[in-house]
């Protein structure tokens, strides 16, 4: 029996969680209030939504997703209250539309650009290195010389 | 590369940047407040400490000031001096109307703070934040001045203090008081 608490220390340390798990049971209330929350933004954390947030905001935010979902509005409506009240910095994907578009775009044309301008690099290196020049004749005395040793070297 | 491509490009990102650093860790008090200009939401609640109902509704066509406040708040410590000052001065104005909502917090508390601080206007309890959710508040404590016509004409995220105190007073409340347009009839939103 003593053989096992070390296993079972070790089972410990390898799996944390499994001693905390619990079964949630989530309603289809609870599935949406979480897909909504997951798109809104904790207005007073930093790049976290609501539903990940444990700021009292964000938890008053979401009970707030909750008592509209039961009244049976949808999510978009829920979305544009919330966007009504705090405006883009409260969607985690800023709407599509004016400056916004920077955010969407900005990557790949960074992407394009760092691409373009290393292929120039590229392409101005390889003009600017000189082809690698012939290695100069071998001249009688040394060649004869190479061809002796050789010989040499094959009698012994 | 020339030395001037080199310099737009340095330009050119410094500024992507600095725009993706306000956008994800940029103080919301600089971001520009949407309900500015639109109507401000209803709202009802009890007196923090009397706790008889207070509504929008009794306030309309005057001059509201509301602060959203809460006693475990200490940048509402700082400004509560300056608030008691502010009702002081324009109290005697018939249109004006000043209103505390206690935010997020427990009445004993609130009703200790008040007694504590000081208390010369009607506060209201928003014990939930559903009615901040409401104004789009950040944290307490945030300032909102809401004209005659029922219309948010401004919006502070922070203690009134200093510069904020003078502006809030010279150059939003002063004019409001003295404007001559009539208070509409159905003004405020509801949620």
């Amino acid at each position: 029996m003593f053989r096992l608490v070390p296993i079972l220390i070790i089972l410990c340390f390898v799996f944390p969680t499994a001693g905390l798990a619990e079964v949630v049971d989530e309603t289809e209330i609870d599935q949406q209030v979480r897909e909504i929350a997951k798109t809104l933004r904790c207005t007073v954390c930093q790049t976290e939504n609501i539903w990940e947030s444990g700021a009292p905001l964000a938890h008053q935010m979401r009970e707030a997703v909750r008592e509209r979902v039961r009244q049976g509005q949808s999510a978009e409506e829920i979305r544009a209250y919330f966007h009504s009240r705090y405006g883009d910095y409260i969607m985690m994907e800023p709407p599509k539309q004016g400056v916004n578009w920077l955010i969407w775009v900005a990557p790949f044309l960074l992407l394009f650009g760092g691409g373009i301008l290393l292929w120039r690099e590229v392409k101005g290196w390889v003009t600017r290195t000189p082809a690698p020049q012939p290695p100069p004749a071998l001249d009688e005395t040394s060649r004869r010389r190479i061809e002796r040793e050789l010989h040499q070297d094959k009698l012994e | 590369m020339t030395r001037t491509t080199q310099i737009t490009i340095f330009v050119v990102l410094l500024a992507l940047l600095s725009l993706f650093y306000q956008g994800l860790w940029g103080d919301p008090r600089h971001i520009p407040p949407v309900l500015v200009d639109t109507p401000a939401p209803v709202f009802e609640g009890p007196d923090v400490e009397s706790g008889e109902p207070l509504s929008s509704e009794q306030y309309k066509g005057k001059v509201i000031l509301v602060n959203f406040w809460a006693s475990w708040c200490q940048e509402c410590k700082v400004e509560h001096e300056n608030l008691l000052r502010l009702y002081e001065e324009f109290k005697d104005h018939p249109e004006f109307v000043m209103l505390g909502i206690n935010y997020q917090d427990e009445i004993p508390k609130a009703r200790a703070y008040l007694q504590r601080y000081g208390s010369s206007f009607p506060h209201m309890q928003d014990v939930k934040g559903a009615l901040a959710i409401d104004f789009g508040v950040y944290g307490v404590p945030e300032t909102f001045v809401i004209d005659r016509q029922g219309i948010i004409r401004h919006k502070w995220i922070g203690p009134i203090v200093d510069n904020v105190y003078t502006n809030l007073t010279q150059n939003v409340l002063t004019p409001l008081l003295s404007d001559p347009t009539p208070p509409r009839q159905g003004s405020g939103q509801t949620t």
